[in-house]
């Protein structure tokens, strides 16, 4: 009698643990982003969008903002874009961009001048990533003007090397993303231009009712072919856009994420175009691009119109091994998910976060796993480019509220509402970077907002579940490790993320990839399969850890 | 259906009104002074609502002379006024057998025969005022209203005609005549009337809105604004919803939204929670882009009327268009009902199983759209789409070709076209597509969206 209840008991402890195995269940109670005040985190850097009664279009689309660990600490230090001067503005007081040193206790300090990386130019974006491959991160800084490449000296100091690097790209470039678009190990550069534009480009675009001057929609604005630089590996680089395809296709590009939307193991681009049909470009190999947005179904919109495409990102959504994209429009035109469908085919089914967006315009947003249950959650900063357009659409406001999505499979579920008093109130958002800036494991958010001060957003509780950090550290593979699949198994939950290069807005974001496991308590394996083709499998890893793993060598615990 | 209800409502009120007419027809029948004061005294209690006391003074009368008709009509007034229709029925009945000429207790029948939605009866009633009393203008009006809201249009053309030749008619009976024509799609007639009811002086609300249907009919939208513009300005004063409500419906019509609108707005103050002016609001709301109002109002309008499928299929509608699939599966589902499902209903519910991954149930609904519609280029496109989505690439470019054969102006067709030939490996083809959709949008063409409005709801 007693033994057949000690079988009982022991067969139902096991299905419980099989039960727990296969499911990884997950930490229910929600997940919150939490203000960091400027108070407390002592980041007092405010953005001057330069805003005039010519509503000049730069000043209404800026600016990015940057997670980048500059001193090598293993702490998350911040970078803003601001505006400065250009031929339709002379800053009334000097502005500058801002780099914030993390002091490792929630406070930052403002370096920009030690370092020297101020900008002065009409500032719009920023992508960071050690292009020369010396284990320093530089930036790149995008201009309404002429671009700036900053290289990281390694001492707290970075030096303008814009001219002998051959990336200043003038005219109105908007992101810039950093990935290895032939796989020779060395970071490429493709950098989004907007439309062509100088302070006589300006028309008078008024409202009759209101007798003001509003900003002009881009569509009155000619486009411009984006640009992509190959990385030589001497501190120089190539203009490729020609031979690669790339410029035979102007546009008015805000946004660009390099992602595999093939699995063939070379990096596409996906550009989202305000006004015009967003590019797909299919990396062929040997240097050559394809523009494939209209047969994959990415360019338009259901009607064959092009939409206001502004910020976005790639990531396997839904699980099946391949990239689905994402792209922010305007208000009114809907927010696009596209499912990849494989045979380079995706179809537009944003789910509920269609009716969520019906009536914002999105720029900054990024996948990402914000409760560490290992499937990318998404994260959208909006607002609208007219500051006079509730005037003409009372119901459409210039200030937006942000909006949280969590995974639930395969659909995206709006959880804003239970993600933190933050989402209840309004921002003239624009950038958007993700980082751990408080090393606890959790992704947190910070986001720049035109006109207004940015906004540091502490992860409350992602970290509940549990986690391992990798900081990926290439020998072979170019720096960032663009482009490497990463598959971690726990129990019988197994997940894959390949690391996409850019995504948002003008943003950059935290190079390390944090990969969450739910309740698991262990962490079975982790396989990196490397853009050069090596594959490093480890095991026994901590969990809840950042780990270093270098390639071809394996894991080393920080 | 909307003018049955009109006639019931103004039954309502002529019954009130009636028994004081009675009293007249009264002196000729009551020899008594004391009598005919007492019926005044009748006549003015029930006008204020005092049926009792009204009834105790009838008493007295109908003791000593049961079948006196003016009597007999008072009493079957306070019945009709009581809800007591079949008892009025039969008071009124037993006044005119008594007095065939009594056309006071006729007119009472007619209103309560509207009031019991038996309009042929009250037909039958006024033609028997008309026998005795051709001059009777009221019955004319009301039997040439009646003919033409019941439909019976060579009827009414021939009364009113008749009554032309005979004598001259009042601007109202010639409006209604010109409605008649309109009806039969008899233009120049009807022109004609409406013109003669203006008499040359631009002030004939109900004539200047046919003749703005006539120009609408012949394709003269510019002309039929200007005429909606007038009637707008005279129905600023407007007290009848229904005119209101008929005037609303026109200028949707011809895209007067925001006019029709504002006159829907004042017709709802006038007769609040009305279905059929709540169901046009909103879609003058949705005329003007606003999902969110035509919202509103459907729900209102569901609230008010559970069962009401039209506004299931706005609402549903309305709900498509802003993607909430779910819930507007629920309700166009509602608003099928067997067998009289328009094909509507299964294009939205086919752009539901289509966004919801569901492409085999779409083409089944697709299908189901097409079959009962063959010109359907709407319908034939999303087909297109969903069988190009099942890379059944042969059936997606026959339903696509088809569709832009049936609708050369519609991008939407263009541009699935293009998708399919880019997919098929034919750029150039798939870029003279989307050059066509250029040309289309310098032309003007509408890429409002995918989603057509529902019949009745979209412009002509």
């Amino acid at each position: 009698m007693v033994l057949s209840l000690m079988r009982k008991l022991t067969i139902f402890f096991l299905a419980a643990i099989l039960t727990q195995k296969l499911s990884a269940p997950t930490q229910r109670t929600a997940v919150t982003f939490e203000e960091v005040s400027p108070a407390t985190s002592k980041i007092s850097w405010t953005h001057d969008n330069a805003h005039s009664p010519d509503r000049q279009l730069p000043e209404t689309v800026g600016a990015g903002c940057a997670f980048f660990d500059y001193d090598n600490d293993g702490w998350m230090d911040i970078y803003f874009v601001n505006s400065g001067p250009s031929d339709f503005f002379v800053p009334p007081k000097p502005l500058k961009n801002a780099l914030y040193r993390n002091n490792r206790n929630g406070t930052f300090t403002d370096v920009t001048d030690k370092a020297g990386v101020a900008g002065g130019k009409f500032g719009m974006g920023v992508a960071a990533a050690d292009y020369d491959g010396d284990g320093n991160v530089d930036l790149y800084v995008t201009n309404y003007g002429t671009n700036i490449l900053y290289r990281n000296n390694g001492d707290g100091t970075f030096t303008d090397v814009t001219e002998k690097a051959g990336v200043a790209a003038p005219g109105w470039s908007t992101c810039a993303t950093w990935f290895d678009y032939d796989n020779d190990g060395k970071l490429d550069l493709f950098v989004s231009s907007f439309v062509f534009y100088d302070k006589s480009q300006n028309p008078l675009c008024t409202d009759e009712t209101l007798k003001r001057r509003y900003y002009c929609v881009p569509r009155l604005f000619k486009p411009q072919p984006s640009r992509l630089f190959r990385n030589r590996g001497d501190g120089t680089f190539q203009d490729v856009s020609r031979e690669s395809g790339i410029a035979e296709h102007p546009g008015k590009s805000f946004g660009a994420v390099a992602t595999d939307v093939n699995n063939d193991g070379l990096m596409d681009l996906f550009v989202a175009n305000d006004t015009m049909p967003n590019f797909l470009f299919l990396n062929k190999g040997a240097g050559k691009f394809e523009e494939i947005g209209l047969s994959a179904g990415v360019a338009y919109g259901e009607t064959g119109r092009p939409r206001s495409g502004m910020g976005v990102d790639a990531a396997d959504f839904d699980g099946d091994g391949w990239q689905d994209l994402f792209v922010a429009n305007i208000d009114h035109e809907f927010f696009s998910l596209y499912r990849n469908e494989k045979e380079l085919i995706f179809t537009d089914q944003p789910g509920e976060i269609a009716p969520s967006t019906q009536l914002l315009s999105g720029w900054g947003l990024k996948f990402f796993d914000y409760d560490n249950d290992g499937d990318p959650d998404l994260f959208l900063v909006n607002g609208h480019p007219d500051d006079m357009i509730e005037s003409r659409i009372p119901r459409v406001k210039y200030r937006e509220p942000l909006l949280m999505f969590e995974n639930t499979g395969r659909t995206l579920k709006d959880v804003s509402a239970n993600s933190g008093t933050v989402f209840s109130k309004m921002f003239s958002g624009r950038g958007m970077a993700i980082g751990d800036f408080d090393n606890d494991g959790d992704l947190d958010v910070l986001t720049s907002n035109n006109g207004e001060p940015p906004l540091l957003l502490r992860n409350q509780g992602g970290n509940r579940n549990n986690w391992i950090g990798l900081h990926l550290v290439a020998t072979k593979s170019n720096s960032a490790a663009v482009g490497a699949v990463i598959t971690w198994q726990s129990g019988t939950v197994k997940r894959t993320r390949l690391k996409t290069g850019g995504g948002s807005y003008l943003s950059s974001h935290d190079p390390r990839e944090i990969l969450g496991v739910g309740a698991a308590t262990t962490i079975d394996s982790v396989e990196i399969r490397w853009p050069s083709g090596k594959v490093d499998k480890l095991t026994k890893l901590p969990l809840n850890k950042y780990v270093r793993v270098v390639e071809g060598a394996g894991a080393i615990t920080n | 259906m909307l003018n049955s209800r009109k006639s019931v409502r103004q039954a309502q009120v002529a019954i009130c009104f009636l028994c004081i007419l009675c009293l007249f027809e009264a002196t000729l029948v009551a020899q008594d002074r004391d009598l005919v004061q007492r019926f005044e005294q009748v006549a003015t209690l029930i006008r204020d609502n005092r049926f009792a006391e009204a009834e105790k003074e009838l008493t007295p009368v109908l003791r000593v002379s049961p079948d006196l008709p003016v009597a007999l009509n008072l009493l079957g007034t306070i019945r009709a006024k009581q809800g007591r229709l079949n008892e009025a029925e039969v008071l009124f009945l037993r006044a005119v057998r008594n007095d065939k000429s009594f056309a006071g207790a006729r007119m009472n029948l007619v209103y309560l025969y509207l009031l019991k939605r038996t309009p042929g009866k009250s037909i039958l009633q006024l033609k028997e005022v008309l026998a005795l009393k051709p001059e009777n203008t009221e019955a004319a009006e009301k039997l040439a209203e009646l003919l033409l809201s019941q439909g019976r249009f060579d009827e009414c053309i021939a009364f009113i005609e008749k009554q032309k030749l005979a004598r001259s008619v009042p601007v109202s009976l010639l409006v209604v005549l010109g409605d008649a024509y309109l009806a039969k799609k008899t233009l120049p007639q009807a022109e004609e009337n409406y013109l003669l009811a203006l008499e040359g002086r631009l002030e004939n609300a109900g004539a200047l809105l046919g003749l703005a249907q006539i120009s609408r009919l012949k394709n003269e939208t510019r002309e039929a604004s200007i005429y909606l513009n007038r009637v707008a300005s005279l129905a600023a004063d407007s007290k009848s919803p229904e005119f209101l409500h008929k005037f609303a419906l026109e200028a949707l019509r011809v895209g007067m939204s925001e006019e029709a609108k504002s006159v829907l707005e004042r017709a709802l103050e006038l007769r609040p929670k009305e279905p059929s002016y709540l169901l046009a609001l909103g879609i003058a709301w949705l005329r003007k882009g606003d999902l969110f109002e035509a919202e509103k109002l459907f729900r209102q309008l569901i609230e008010i009327q559970p069962g009401n499928a039209q506004g299931q299929l706005h609402l549903g509608y309305v709900l498509l268009n802003q993607k909430k699939y779910s819930e507007a599966r629920m309700w166009l589902e509602k608003s099928a009902r067997p067998g009289v499902a328009i094909p509507e209903v299964f294009y939205y519910l086919g752009l539901v199983a289509q966004e919801q991954n569901d492409d085999a149930r779409a083409i089944v609904l697709f299908e189901k759209a097409v079959q009962k519609l063959p010109s359907y280029a709407h319908a034939r496109i999303a087909l297109g789409s969903s069988y190009m989505k099942l890379k059944n690439y042969t059936r997606a470019r026959q339903e696509l070709e088809m569709a832009v054969k049936l609708d050369p102006d519609e991008p939407t067709a263009h541009y699935n076209l293009a998708l399919l030939y880019a997919r098929l490996k034919d750029p150039a083809r798939a870029q003279e597509q989307m050059r066509i959709i250029e040309k289309l949008k310098a032309k003007g063409a509408s890429t409002g969206g995918v989603v057509v409005l529902p019949p009745g709801s979209s412009p002509r």
